[in-house]
C-alpha cells in the first residue's frame, strides 16, 4: 500500500513539476476518538538558473539568499509539538518523512571544501534561520550538531560529481517550544502569504491548540531527465485536532459538562441506566464543518496554484454525508475512500461532514464514519529507567506489528555529552526472553561524546522479526555540570532530543540504485524526547561557600594568632572584668568630657 | 597591670590603687624576650598580609588594560593628526602654444586660482604636461596618471569652454591673441581658466567644507568660512539621505502588488538595459549584487487613494513584507515597484521647488534605505514588460546615484572622481571620531577591561589614517580610509569591551566582609595594644631617665 502510495505521489510529483511552478493541497482525514488529521502541502519551484541569478518568483527570496550564503544544498527544518498517538491514529502522514520530534530539528547537506569551512557555514545558516524563524536555532553550537552516517539520505538529485563535497549536519533542540512567532514568517514564505488559499485556514490558536502539530520545510534540487534541473520548496504543516476541543465556541472556551440529556452513553452496557452512563465513542461520527474547525472558512483558491488540482481533499468513506458551499465541484475517487473538491477562485468554500445516525453502540457504525487508520510498520517507545542521581538508563521498546515481514531501520540517538552512555551495556533482547540476542543488532556506530564539546552520536542498524516486540537498552551515567551551565529552572531537567528510527525499505534502495537518480522515499518514526533531571546545585552555593570558609579561616586564624599574641595571666591577676568596671570607667571619661565643656563655657563668658 | 587612658589633650593618670584592693594581684612583669616576640609575631603577621597577601590580591583583580595611545587618538578625533588636504593636480595640455608661453599661462592662472580660492583644505594645483605626450590622450591613460582633470587649450575664435562628457577633460578655447605676455601680470584668459575650474570644483569644494565643518573638533581655523546656511542645509539634506559607505551594495528589486496580478515580470533584462551602463561605470569605487522578488497580496501601511506626504513614511509595511536586509555585511538598497493607482499629492508649488528633485509624482527616495515607485497597470496584465519597466528603473538608476551620495553637477567621470574623494574624507573623519569615542569611553570607564586586540586594531587604524592622510585626494586614500573605518569599528565594537562585567559593590562587600572581617580584627587589635604597649614602654623609659637624671 505505501509503495503505491509513494508511486502514486512520485507519478502525481513530475505531472505538478511540468505543469505549474506552484502547488497546494489541503488533505482532512478523521481518525479515531474525535481526532482530525489535517495536512498541508505547499510546493513551489524555481529553475536552478534563476535561483543562482537571485531572482526570485515563487521562491521566498529571505530564504534562498540565506541557502546561497551558506553553500546549503539540501535544507530540511521541522518545528514540531506533542505527540503522534501510534497506537489509536496508526500510521503516520507522509510516512514520517516530514515530522520532527519535538521541538526544531534541522539537517541540511552543505557544499564545502573542508571541514572548517563546512562548520562555519554550518553556523552560518543556523544563525540566519534563526534569524528567519525567531527560533532559538543559533543555539544549535558543536554540542547539538551530529553527523549522522546511516540515518539520512539526500532527497534531492545531486550531481555526482559534487556529492564528495556535501556534508551533512544535523542539530536538534529539543527545548524549544513551537508557538506563533514561528508561524508566522512560516506563511511569509507562501507566494499567497495565507490571504488566499488553503492557507487562510491557518491560524495560530487552532494550529498550537492541537494534540500534535508539525511544520516541515524541505529544500531540495529536483532533476528530471531531459529537464532543466529545478529547486523545490516543500512547506508542510500537518496537525491533529480534537474536534471536541475545536469546536468549542470561542467565547466560551471552558470546557463544561454536558447536561444529563446530551449524554451519548453505551447502551450495551450490562450497567447502563438512566444515571449511569458509558460514554460512548461517538467522537468519530460527529458533525462538523470547515470553518467551525479552524475559526473560519476557507477564501477561494491561491490563484498561482495548478487549477487542475483539487485544493482539498477528505478522506472518509462514500457513505457519509457532505454538504459544501456552492459552485465546488466534487471528485469522488475510484476505491470509494476520499473525495476531493474543486473550488471556485473567489469564493468562499465551507464543507461539512454530516453526522452518522447510529442506534446505540454499533462498531460496524464507526467504521462506516471513518477510514480505519493503517497500522504501522513500527511502534517505538522510549523512557528512562533506573534511579538516583548519579546512573540511570534508557529502554526503547521496538515492536513490529507486521505478522510476516521483519523490519530493518537505523536506530539514531544524538545526545547531550552530559549524558555519558556506557556502551557496553547497550543490549537489545527479544520480548519473553531473559538473554540478549546479539543477532538482532547488525551495525552500530558510535561517536563518543566530549565533555562541553560535542555530544553522543549513536547509529544502531538492527532488525526485529514479524509479530514481536524488541526491548533495547543502555545505561549511562549522568554528569554534574558548572554552575554557569545550568539553565534558568534547572530543577526542571535537561531535554533529551528524540530518538530517529529510519525504516529501511530493502525495494526501495534495489529500485532507487539502478536509476541513480529516483529520490528516495524514506520513512521515519520518531519517539518522544526525555526529560533528564540532573543533579542540581543549590544556586546560593557560591555565597554559602564563602561565608562558610571564611568562618572557618577566621576561627582557626583567630585562635592561633589569639594565643600568639595574647599574654596568659591569673584570673586575679589581670584587669578586672566586670559591669561595675565598666561603668566607672565610662563615668571618669564623661566627667573629663563635661569638665572640658564647662571650662570652654567660662571661657566664652 | 596599670592603664593609662588618654584624651584629646589630658593624660589623668588612673588612680590604679583603688582597684588594688583586697585579692587582686599585679601579674608579674614581663619577661623582654617574651615582649620582643610578641613584637615579631605581629610584625611577620602584616609583612606577611602586606608582601604576600596584597599582591596577590592585586593580581587576581586587577582588569587587564591594554595601554592605548590615548594621546594621539584624541589628537585624531580633535584633527590636530591630520589637516585634510586635497592636492589636486590639473595638468593643462597646450601643444599650440610655446613652453614658455604656456608656462607663463599656467603661473598666472595659478595666481588667479589662489586669489579665488578661500579654503586651504582645497587645492588645484596646475602644471603643464609634458609636450612629449601625444595630444589625443584618451581617457584610459589619464586614469593611471594621478591629475584630476586635464584641460585641453584649443585656439579657436573665441574663448569657451566646455567639460568632456565621458573623460575627466575641461576643452577650452581661446582666440590666439588672449595669451598672456612674457611680462604681463594678469590676463583676461588666465582668470578665466581660473573661474571656470572653480566653478567645475565648486560642488565638491562645498561637500568638504561640509563635511569637515559638521565634524565638531576641528579647531575653527581650519573650517571654510564661505558655506551659506542655505547651501549647508541643502548639503546637509544630501548627506543625510545618502547611505553610508561600503566597497559592496546589495540591490534588492522586489515587486509588489496588491493582488495575485501580475506574477511575472521581465526584471533581469530591464536591468541590463536600463541600470548595468552605470553600475558598470561605478565599479572601481563599489560592487554591486542583485536579487528580484515578486511578493503577491501584499497591503501597503496606507491605503488611501491620494498619499500625501506623511503616509509616504508609512507605505512601506516593514512588518508584513519581507524586505529583510540581505546577509553577508553590506548594505541593501530597496527598489521597490509597487503596482497600484495610487497618487502621491505633491506639495504646493513653492514647496515643490526644494522637494521637486526627488519626488515625481510617482516615485519616492527614502533616505538610507531605498525608493518606492507606484506603476499604474491594467488588473488583468499578468506580466510585466522591460519596457514597462524602464521609467521605474530610470528613476531608480538616478535615486542609486543620489544614495550613494554622488554630487549632482559635472561630467560623470568627474563625479565619480569627486565622489571616491568625498567618500575617503568621510570614512577619515568617521574612523578619526571613533578612534576618539574609543579614548572617551576607556577614560570614562576605569572599570572596562580592553583586551589586546584593541589596541591592535588602534594601532592599524592609526597607521592606515595616517596613509589615508597622507595620499588624500589619490585612489589609495579611498582603500587606505576603508580599512581605518573598518579596524577602527571593530575596535570600537569589541564583544569582550562591550559586554562589560557587572560586579556590583555590593557583591564586593557580600564576598570581602565575610573573609576581612574576622581575620582583619585580630590582626588589627594586635597591631593597636602592640603599638599602644610600645608608647607605654618608651614613656615609662623616659621617665626612668628623668628620674635618674633627677637624682
Amino acid at each position: 500500500m505505501r509503495r503505491f502510495l509513494s508511486f502514486f505521489l512520485l507519478s502525481f510529483l513530475s505531472f505538478c513539476v511540468a505543469a505549474s511552478d506552484y502547488h497546494e493541497q489541503l488533505v482532512l482525514r478523521p481518525l479515531p476518538l474525535s481526532a482530525l488529521l489535517a495536512s498541508f502541502n505547499f510546493r513551489s519551484n524555481t529553475s536552478l538558473s534563476a535561483f543562482e541569478a537571485h531572482n526570485y518568483r515563487f521562491f521566498p527570496r529571505s530564504l534562498g539568499q540565506i541557502l546561497q550564503h551558506a553553500g546549503t544544498r539540501e535544507l530540511h527544518l521541522r518545528f514540531s509539538l506533542g505527540r503522534w498517538d501510534a497506537e489509536s491514529w496508526g500510521a503516520r502522514p507522509w510516512d514520517g518523512a516530514k515530522e520532527g520530534g519535538t521541538g526544531v530539528e534541522l539537517w541540511a547537506w552543505l557544499e564545502a571544501a573542508s571541514e572548517d569551512e563546512a562548520d562555519h557555514k554550518w553556523l552560518t545558516l543556523t544563525n540566519a534561520l534563526s534569524g528567519l524563524f525567531c527560533a532559538s536555532l543559533n543555539f544549535i553550537d558543536g554540542t547539538r550538531t551530529t553527523r549522522p552516517v546511516m540515518s539520512f539520505r539526500p532527497e534531492g538529485n545531486h550531481p555526482s560529481s559534487n556529492s564528495t563535497n556535501m556534508r551533512l549536519f544535523y542539530g536538534v533542540l529539543p527545548r524549544e517550544v513551537v508557538c506563533t512567532e514561528n508561524l508566522t514568517p512560516f506563511l511569509k514564505l507562501l507566494p499567497c502569504k495565507g490571504k488566499a488559499g488553503i492557507a487562510t485556514l491557518l491560524d495560530g490558536h487552532k494550529l498550537f491548540d492541537a494534540s500534535w502539530q508539525s511544520m516541515a520545510i524541505d529544500v531540495r534540487p529536483v532533476c528530471l531527465p531531459g529537464e532543466e534541473c529545478i529547486l523545490e520548496i516543500e512547506q508542510t504543516i500537518d496537525m491533529v485536532l480534537d474536534i471536541d476541543r475545536s469546536t468549542r465556541p470561542r467565547d466560551n472556551p471552558i470546557p463544561r459538562p454536558p447536561p444529563g440529556h446530551e449524554l451519548k452513553c453505551d447502551t450495551s452496557k450490562p450497567y447502563h441506566s438512566d444515571d449511569t452512563c458509558y460514554p460512548a465513542e461517538y467522537g468519530a461520527n460527529q458533525q462538523w464543518s470547515l470553518a467551525q474547525i479552524f475559526g473560519r472558512p476557507m477564501k477561494g483558491t491561491c490563484p498561482l496554484s495548478d487549477p487542475k488540482i483539487p485544493p482539498v481533499c477528505l478522506h472518509v468513506p462514500d457513505s457519509r454525508g457532505v454538504y459544501t458551499s456552492g459552485g465546488v465541484e466534487t471528485i469522488t475517487s475510484k476505491d470509494g475512500l476520499s473525495r476531493c473538491f474543486k473550488v471556485q477562485p473567489e469564493a468562499e468554500f465551507d464543507l461539512v461532514l454530516s453526522h452518522v445516525e447510529t442506534e446505540g453502540v454499533a462498531p460496524p457504525a464507526l467504521a462506516g464514519s471513518i477510514i480505519k487508520p493503517e497500522t504501522p510498520s513500527l511502534y517505538a517507545e522510549r523512557s528512562f529507567t533506573g534511579y538516583g542521581q548519579e546512573r540511570g538508563g534508557v529502554q526503547t521498546i521496538l515492536r513490529n506489528p507486521s505478522p510476516d515481514k521483519e523490519v530493518e531501520f537505523v536506530y539514531m540517538e544524538s545526545l547531550p555529552w552530559f549524558m555519558r552512555i556506557y556502551l557496553h551495556t547497550l543490549k537489545a533482547r527479544l520480548d519473553g526472553s531473559l538473554t540478549e540476542q546479539t543477532s538482532l543488532i547488525d551495525e552500530v556506530y558510535y561517536r563518543p561524546a566530549l565533555d562541553r564539546a560535542r555530544g553522543t552520536q549513536l547509529e544502531i542498524r538492527m532488525r526485529v522479526p514479524p509479530s514481536s516486540t524488541v526491548f533495547l537498552t543502555y545505561d549511562f551515567e549522568k554528569s554534574i555540570l558548572r554552575y554557569t551551565e545550568y539553565p534558568p529552572d534547572a530543577n526542571r531537567g535537561f531535554d533529551v532530543a528524540a530518538a530517529v528510527i529510519t525504516i529501511l525499505d530493502d525495494d526501495d534502495d534495489a529500485k532507487s540504485t539502478p536509476g541513480g537518480s529516483a529520490s528516495v522515499s524514506s520513512s521515519n518514526l520518531r519517539t518522544t524526547t526525555l526529560l533528564l533531571s540532573l543533579p542540581t546545585p543549590d544556586f546560593s552555593m557560591p555565597y554559602n561557600v564563602i561565608i562558610f570558609t571564611s568562618t572557618a579561616i577566621a576561627l582557626a586564624f583567630g585562635g592561633m594568632f589569639n594565643i600568639l599574641v595574647r599574654r596568659f595571666v591569673a584570673a586575679d591577676e589581670g584587669p578586672e572584668v566586670s559591669l561595675k568596671r565598666l561603668k566607672t570607667r565610662l563615668q571618669t571619661k564623661l566627667g573629663g568630657l563635661f569638665k572640658k565643656l564647662g571650662k570652654a563655657e567660662l571661657k566664652n563668658e | 597591670m596599670a592603664e593609662t587612658t588618654t584624651t584629646d589633650s589630658v593624660v589623668i593618670p588612673e588612680p590604679v590603687t583603688t582597684y588594688d584592693d583586697g585579692g587582686r594581684k599585679q601579674p608579674p612583669p614581663e619577661k623582654a624576650a617574651d615582649v620582643r616576640r610578641r613584637t615579631l609575631v605581629i610584625v611577620s603577621f602584616w609583612l606577611i598580609v602586606l608582601c604576600l597577601g596584597l599582591p596577590i590580591w592585586w593580581q587576581t583583580t586587577t582588569i587587564y588594560r591594554a595601554k592605548l595611545p590615548l594621546d594621539e587618538m584624541l589628537d585624531w578625533a580633535d584633527g590636530r593628526a591630520c589637516r585634510p588636504v586635497f592636492p589636486l593636480r590639473i595638468s593643462v595640455e597646450a601643444n599650440d602654444l610655446q613652453h614658455q608661453e604656456a608656462q607663463n599661462l599656467v603661473r598666472l592662472t595659478q595666481h588667479a586660482l589662489d586669489d579665488l580660492n578661500d579654503f586651504a583644505g582645497h587645492h588645484l594645483r596646475l602644471q603643464l604636461a609634458s609636450s612629449g605626450r601625444p595630444s589625443e590622450t584618451t581617457a584610459e591613460t589619464d586614469e593611471d596618471d594621478t591629475s584630476a582633470l586635464t584641460i585641453r587649450l584649443v585656439q579657436g575664435d573665441s574663448t569657451a569652454s566646455a567639460l568632456h562628457p565621458h573623460s575627466p577633460v575641461l576643452d577650452i578655447t581661446y582666440p590666439p591673441n588672449s595669451i598672456p605676455t612674457q611680462t604681463s601680470s594678469s590676463s583676461a584668459l588666465a582668470s578665466y581658466i581660473a573661474t571656470q575650474l572653480r566653478s567645475t570644483f565648486a560642488e565638491e569644494q562645498a561637500i568638504i567644507s561640509y563635511l569637515l565643518s559638521t565634524t565638531s573638533s576641528f579647531p575653527a581655523e581650519q573650517r571654510p568660512q564661505g558655506l551659506t546656511p542655505e547651501a549647508a542645509d541643502a548639503l546637509a539634506k544630501r548627506t543625510t539621505r545618502s547611505l553610508r559607505y561600503s566597497p559592496t551594495y546589495h540591490l534588492t528589486f522586489s515587486l509588489f502588488t496588491g493582488g495575485h496580478l501580475p506574477s511575472s515580470w521581465d526584471i533581469e533584462a530591464a536591468v541590463a538595459e536600463f541600470m548595468k551602463p552605470v553600475l558598470d561605470i561605478l565599479t572601481p569605487i563599489h560592487n554591486f549584487t542583485i536579487d528580484t522578488q515578486i511578493q503577491l497580496y501584499a497591503t501597503p501601511g496606507v491605503q488611501s487613494q491620494v498619499l500625501n506626504k506623511e503616509d509616504l513614511s508609512s507605505f512601506v509595511n516593514a512588518a508584513e513584507w519581507p524586505l529583510s536586509p540581505s546577509i553577508g555585511g553590506a548594505p541593501t538598497v530597496n527598489f521597490i515597484v509597487y503596482i497600484g493607482n495610487q497618487t502621491i499629492g505633491l506639495p504646493t508649488a513653492e514647496q515643490a521647488g526644494s522637494d521637486g528633485a526627488t519626488a515625481t509624482s510617482q516615485s519616492w527616495l527614502v533616505p538610507q534605505w531605498g525608493t518606492v515607485y507606484l506603476l499604474p497597470l491594467p488588473e488583468d496584465k499578468a506580466h510585466v514588460s522591460a519596457s514597462t519597466l524602464k521609467q521605474p528603473l530610470l528613476t531608480f538608476t538616478s535615486h542609486l546615484l543620489s544614495l550613494l551620495g554622488t554630487p549632482q553637477s559635472g561630467s560623470l567621470p568627474l563625479r565619480l572622481s569627486t565622489l571616491s574623494r568625498i567618500r575617503s574624507a568621510d570614512l577619515l573623519l568617521r574612523a578619526s571620531s571613533t578612534l576618539g569615542s574609543l579614548a572617551r569611553l576607556s577614560l570614562a570607564l576605569p572599570s572596562i577591561s580592553i583586551p589586546s586586540s584593541v589596541a591592535d586594531g588602534v594601532s592599524k587604524t592609526m597607521s592606515h589614517l595616517r596613509l589615508a592622510c597622507d595620499t588624500l585626494g589619490t585612489p589609495g586614500a579611498l582603500y587606505h580610509a576603508r580599512v581605518a573605518e573598518e579596524e577602527a569599528e571593530r575596535a570600537f565594537f569589541e564583544k569582550s569591551m562591550v559586554g562589560q562585567l557587572y560586579f556590583p559593590d555590593e557583591h564586593k562587600i557580600a564576598v570581602y566582609l565575610p573573609l576581612l572581617g574576622p581575620v582583619g580584627v585580630p590582626l588589627v587589635m594586635g597591631l593597636l595594644n602592640e603599638l599602644k604597649a610600645w608608647r607605654k614602654r618608651r614613656r615609662e623609659a623616659v621617665d626612668n631617665g628623668k628620674a635618674k637624671k633627677e637624682t
